[in-house]
């Protein structure tokens, strides 16, 4: 099986090397896949000691965390394969990242120090005189450094000698990382606090919806629930630190990815039971749980049966970044806070009020009624005949029969039940560093645990004071229809209901998730301002509107605000897979090499079109263009805005196609020498698309009768015959067919320079 | 014992970044300097906030480094701040009218207006010059102008004339791009730095592609004549962009320009030296010279009523028949003039960006070695034994003095005309290494492989940068 370990290798490699942030959701992963090929753990080893050797600094924390993560989750055997290389590694890496990097790396060596939280092993990660050497390296080199100047805030003494690592079993990265969770043969974490000293988040969001009827009591109030899992975390989640690419896509059926959702679930349900034993529905949800875990691992479940469980969860995953994505809307800055304005509040609201001490705090007067009810499903009491939801009530048929034999005693639960949970895993994904390690010291009071949604309550009288332009300026007066004629500006509540609805918005009071209304302002009166130092002067703060909600909201990766109408919304789309292209390529290219581009010419520079987000797609057709398959270069704007604009002057200009694979099927239809010369077309690298391209080729014709040509000599044959010429192609004219040969030739590391060079001898 | 890469632990040890929450009311500053050390990151928490006119993502996380900037909000903002600072402080207006953002943004909303109204006219967006005496904000004030045009969807072009700014190009350049997209709020140089123009790779903030004329001097007085020769190049090619592209010619131009002191009566100021009388920054004729070049109808002075008088004194209409309309703006306080340290180092870090990248993307430049006879290089000949009025460049003699300059690579062919030559704009820049005379070998430090083939001319400025190799 030499041949499966080299795959498995390679594979990880990719992984890693695609691995640029310290998303927890990446590493836990990549972890997983070295759990499960324990068997290739040398060359997998191998892999990833040479990635954190050789990837650029700002990769290197997190392949080092891959590392830290594996060796706590799967030490037999990848603590013996990495522990002799541990020194070279850790120093490698310690001398080529910055300070702050250096830090947590510290803090990691400490953590390797001692036995991973809660396993039963007492061992630590690492043994001691594999760490040692590193710390004394590390201690002389400071040392030697401080004698040279005589700082004396130290980095192993400004820090308490003793347990605080204990907190920080990896380093705790204010982002997403944090250690996955121990293997399913360890303690679970949440067992060591007395019970009820500390509500683990999913008993904040698990009454949520047992609360539609904590009790019995009936809730008339309750509009139909829209998708329960992207609400309750709606208002959990402070707006995340990472950006939408922190969690990447949920893959198809990945059944290490699901089982580790699945075992994320358990986990919280553990926390949960073992906090409240005498919950007879946690008991069995429990116990479904681990029989569904226990189908999932041990039985080769037919494909479309896991695709049905894996959607439910990638569901989850998905409602969990659109969640994270509301946010960033939710700091409006002309508006007050909604509990400012005495809103009524819809009683749906008081449903997504969890966390008791908020709860208790924060609802206006019209809820208090419904207050004790909240206060029941807060404290974890649900009554037992939960009504499915809506969303839960699509179970998967066919794990259905699998899960039922074993919690067929629960009675009422099923698997939809537990899928609805799924919620909770999303949840955890997204609380877990706020969520206490069994190991820590101090007892966290209940309060502690949900500081997220305090902070996020307490943030809006903080940004109180946001200043408010006037909302109704002089010239908006002469034109009240304009405002009239969209009603829900005229009613915040009924919008604020409507949005709720669509499930838009999470809808707890005191979270300002309210996207900022906007005004339909009439364009500005052209000739109030002139240009003349009092007029200047004179404030109208009442047009910084323009400027700002205007606009519509701001993307959250560069602050770019699109408006909210249709084409807003596509031009929004647009602009957001722009982002997401080029976050992917950015890691490739770095492997690749980059360098900097030269300057156009002059005449280049007066044809390109500067098209935000827009990449350059060739258009089909047209005498003598090729019909463009393969041609997006969408890695650089600026080329693409190059090549529209010169295509827009010049169709001559685009001299290459992509080459074709001769492996796959787009190659077998290809000709592979020009029929008009008969030489054959010459396959190189071009830097600009990073793609092997024939340069100075162009394609003709589409389906059986497509033919490639050599650019220059497809002009001859067509400008010859007075056909298809246009303009400037006359002068392409009057070089001779030898220019094709020298734009192939002249070529070297250069290419792209020379192309243009190429075109612009062609073009004189 | 001591490991490399571990000698300043300490240092950055000792002040812990610490991180704080700012919350600035509507219309106050936060201003800061940063080393080119040390690195500071800014988080916008609630609110907005701009710099340079380019609003802040929220919650975003910017990284931000060896620069003198400031942070604006107009409707109040909360701010998260990590990392050490040479200075900072919050500028706070009692009234927000006291702001001078307010004439600023009235400016812009203005010149708004006029791209409005040009739609149905001559199609042509106001061209706006601004002008003023050293340290009054010029440069900020045309990329806040910029910044709020493109927010607004216009596509506005920034051109510069003050071969001391470097504006998508290293110091010594004239240049002007079109800016249709978000500018890098990262950017040392507030978006328009060098950093931001085209690599091979994708860039997480789209690039812009600038077009510039290498002028080779620190200040316009060094060789007028050259200068007004690329104001023309520069002012036409702008011309043929806006003349060629509708969205390009509704956005108008913003011309950033050298600093140009006039004192009451006198337009000339003394030349530093005091050999003779020199106008600064090429003087009011200068500005007239931009003027005509970019059929500037817009003009923006900057805190000199003196200058005023004096651009309106010659006050004539645009080549397109408009009035030229000229408005003195209060100098905006807490402008400092760069100290000449300050001024250096950010030169020396825009070479080394070019050339290697920003800490958002490591470019890998080549060196490569050449044969003496392999490059072309000129050099400007002193005006003093000028006696041909053709001969403007000649052929450098390569030798040590040439270490660690940076030439500017023209687009033009080594067989062309000196002139030609002279006014070619610039396809890049390549830094000379090392000369070994004995073995008639020189090794360049360019940003790709491959040959040289073009003309390349060594300026007088920006100073060579021992240090950049390392």
């Amino acid at each position: 099986m030499e041949d499966h370990g080299e795959e498995v290798a390679a594979d990880f490699r990719e992984a890693l090397q695609d691995l640029t942030t310290n998303a927890r959701f990446e590493i836990v992963t990549l972890t997983n896949i070295a759990r499960e090929n324990a068997d290739h753990g040398l060359a997998i080893s191998e892999v990833l000691t040479n990635h954190i050797k050789e990837a650029p600094a700002s990769k290197t924390l997190p392949a080092l965390y891959v590392l830290d993560s594996i060796v706590k989750n799967v030490p037999t055997p990848y603590a013996l394969y990495f522990g002799p290389k541990l020194y070279q590694i850790f120093m490698g890496s310690y001398t080529k990242v910055d300070n702050a990097t250096r830090r947590k790396m510290d803090e990691m060596l400490k953590t390797w120090k001692e036995p991973v939280a809660g396993s039963i092993s007492k061992k630590p990660v690492f043994p001691l005189e594999l760490v040692r050497p590193i710390e004394n390296a590390l201690l002389a080199a400071r040392n030697a450094y401080m004698e040279q100047a005589k700082f004396q805030t130290h980095l192993m003494r400004g820090r308490p000698a003793g347990p605080p690592a204990r907190d920080t079993p990896t380093p705790p990265m204010g982002r997403a990382y944090q250690p996955p969770p121990p293997p399913p043969h360890g303690q679970p974490p949440y067992q060591g606090p007395p019970n009820g000293q500390y509500p683990p988040p999913g008993e904040q969001a698990y009454p949520m919806r047992s609360g539609n009827t904590p009790n019995g009591v009936p809730n008339h109030a309750t509009p139909p629930q829209p998708p329960p899992s992207a609400e309750p975390y709606a208002h959990y989640q402070p707006p995340p630190n990472q950006g939408p690419y922190g969690v990447p896509p949920a893959p198809g059926i990945n059944i290490d990815k699901l089982k580790d959702d699945i075992q994320q679930l358990i986990e919280l349900d553990r926390a949960g039971f073992a906090q409240n034993m005498h919950d007879a529905s946690k008991q069995n949800r429990l116990k479904a749980l681990l029989d569904l875990q226990k189908v999932v691992q041990s039985q080769n479940l037919p494909q479309e049966q896991l695709m049905i469980i894996s959607d439910q969860v990638a569901k989850l995953a998905v409602n969990m970044r659109a969640a994270q994505a509301q946010p960033p809307p939710s700091y409006p800055p002309a508006l007050p806070p909604p509990y400012n304005t005495h809103t009524p509040t819809p009683p749906v609201v008081t449903q997504q009020f969890a966390p008791p001490p908020v709860a208790a705090a924060a609802p206006p007067p019209s809820v208090l009624p419904q207050l004790p009810a909240v206060l029941a499903a807060a404290l974890g009491r649900p009554a037992s005949n939960v009504a499915p939801l809506p969303v839960a009530a699509a179970p998967p048929p066919p794990v259905r029969p699998a899960t039922t034999a074993g919690g067929a005693a629960s009675g009422t639960l099923s698997l939809d039940a537990i899928l609805g949970q799924g919620a909770l895993a999303a949840l955890l994904a997204a609380k877990k560093p706020a969520t206490p390690q069994q190991s820590s010291t101090a007892p966290v009071p209940p309060a502690a645990a949900v500081p997220p949604a305090l902070a996020a309550l307490r943030s809006p009288p903080q940004q109180a004071a946001p200043f408010q332009p006037p909302p109704a300026p002089p010239v908006a007066q002469q034109q009240p229809p304009a405002a009239a004629a969209n009603p829900l500006t005229q009613n915040p509540s009924a919008l604020l209901a409507m949005l709720r609805q669509s499930g838009l918005l999470g809808g707890t009071p005191g979270v300002p998730t309210l996207p900022p209304a906007i005004p339909s302002l009439p364009p500005p009166d052209p000739n109030i301002i002139t240009l003349t130092p009092s007029s200047l002067k004179f404030p109208r703060l009442h047009l910084l509107s323009y400027l700002l909600d205007h606009l519509g909201p701001p993307c959250s990766q560069c602050g770019r605000r699109f408006p909210i109408t249709e084409e807003g919304r596509k031009k929004k789309t647009q602009h957001m897979d722009w982002h997401f292209r080029v976050h992917q390529r950015v890691a490739g290219a770095e492997q690749r090499g980059q360098h900097r581009s030269q300057f156009v010419s002059e005449l280049d520079w007066i044809q390109s079109h500067e098209e935000p987000d827009v990449d350059y797609n060739a258009p089909s057709g047209g005498g003598g263009s090729g019909d463009g398959d393969g041609s997006e270069s969408d890695d650089n704007d600026w080329s693409a805005a190059v090549k529209g604009g010169r295509r827009k002057k010049n169709e001559k200009k685009k001299r290459w196609i992509t080459a074709p694979d001769e492996g796959d099927g787009t190659g077998t239809g290809t000709n592979k020498v020009c029929p008009i010369c008969q030489e054959k077309f010459q396959s190189r690298y071009l830097e600009e698309v990073q793609d092997w391209v024939w340069m100075d080729a162009v394609v003709v014709g589409s389906g059986q009768g497509r033919r490639v040509f050599h650019g220059t000599c497809w002009d001859e044959v067509n400008t010859g015959g007075g056909g298809g010429g246009q303009g400037q192609g006359t002068m392409v004219m009057l070089g001779n067919s030898n220019n094709k040969r020298k734009m192939e030739e002249d070529g070297g590391g250069e290419g792209e320079e020379e192309v243009r060079g190429g075109i612009k001898r062609l073009m004189r | 014992m001591s490991i490399p890469g571990l000698g300043h632990i300490s240092a950055q040890q000792a002040s812990l970044p610490s991180t704080r929450t700012l919350t600035l009311h509507p219309f106050s500053e936060w201003r800061f300097q940063i080393s080119p050390t040390s690195t500071a990151t800014c988080r916008l928490l609630s609110g907005t906030a701009e710099r340079d006119g380019t609003e802040l993502a929220q919650t975003k996380t910017y990284n931000i480094t060896r620069c003198r900037s400031k942070i604006v909000t107009f409707t109040g903002a909360t701010l998260e701040i990590t990392g050490e600072f040479e200075s900072e402080h919050v500028k706070h207006y009692p009234h927000s009218a006291d702001s001078p953002f307010v004439a600023y943004l009235n400016l812009h909303f203005l010149l708004q207006a006029r791209r409005s109204q040009s739609s149905s006219g001559s199609g042509h967006g106001p061209r706006v010059m601004i002008c003023g005496p050293p340290a009054s904000g010029k440069s900020s004030l045309a990329k806040m102008l910029i910044g709020w045009a493109t927010r607004q969807g216009e596509q506005p072009v920034l051109a510069t004339v003050d071969p001391r700014d470097g504006m998508l190009a290293l110091p010594g350049t004239l240049s002007a791009a079109v800016f249709a997209t978000v500018m890098d709020v990262e950017d040392p140089e507030g978006g328009v730095g060098v950093g931001c123009t085209p690599s091979s790779g994708p860039s997480a903030v789209p690039v812009k592609l600038p077009v510039g004329y290498y002028f080779g001097r620190e200040r316009v007085e060094d060789d007028e004549g050259l200068w007004k020769d690329l104001v023309r190049r520069l002012g036409s090619s702008v011309r043929a962009k806006t003349g060629g592209d509708q969205g390009v010619r509704r956005g108008g131009v913003v011309v950033d320009t050298p600093a140009v002191e006039v004192r009451k009566g006198e337009v000339k100021v003394k030349g530093e030296d005091g050999e003779e009388e020199r106008e600064r920054g090429g003087g009011v004729e200068g500005l007239m010279h931009v003027i005509r070049e970019f059929a500037v109808n817009i003009v923006i002075v900057l805190g000199s009523p003196d200058l005023e008088a004096e651009l309106r004194r010659r006050d004539r209409k645009t080549p397109l028949g408009e009035p030229i309309e000229i408005v003195n703006l209060d100098k905006p306080d807490g402008v400092v003039e760069q100290d000449r340290q300050h001024l250096l180092s950010s030169r020396k870090a825009l070479i080394k960006d070019y050339f290697f990248g920003d800490s958002k993307r490591a470019l890998s430049p080549s060196v490569q070695s050449f044969s003496f006879d392999d490059v072309v290089i000129f050099r400007a000949v002193d005006a003093m034994d000028l006696d041909d009025p053709n001969q403007v460049l000649e052929r450098a003699e390569i030798s040590e003095e040439m270490s660690h300059w940076t030439l500017a690579v023209m687009d033009a062919s080594v067989n062309d005309p000196l002139e030609t030559i002279r006014q070619a704009p610039v396809i890049g820049w390549v830094c000379v290494s090392d000369v070994d005379k004995d073995r008639r070998r020189l090794k360049i430090l360019s940003t790709v492989s491959g040959r040289l083939t073009r003309p390349m001319v060594w300026g007088r400025w920006p100073e060579p940068y021992v240090n950049l190799l390392g």
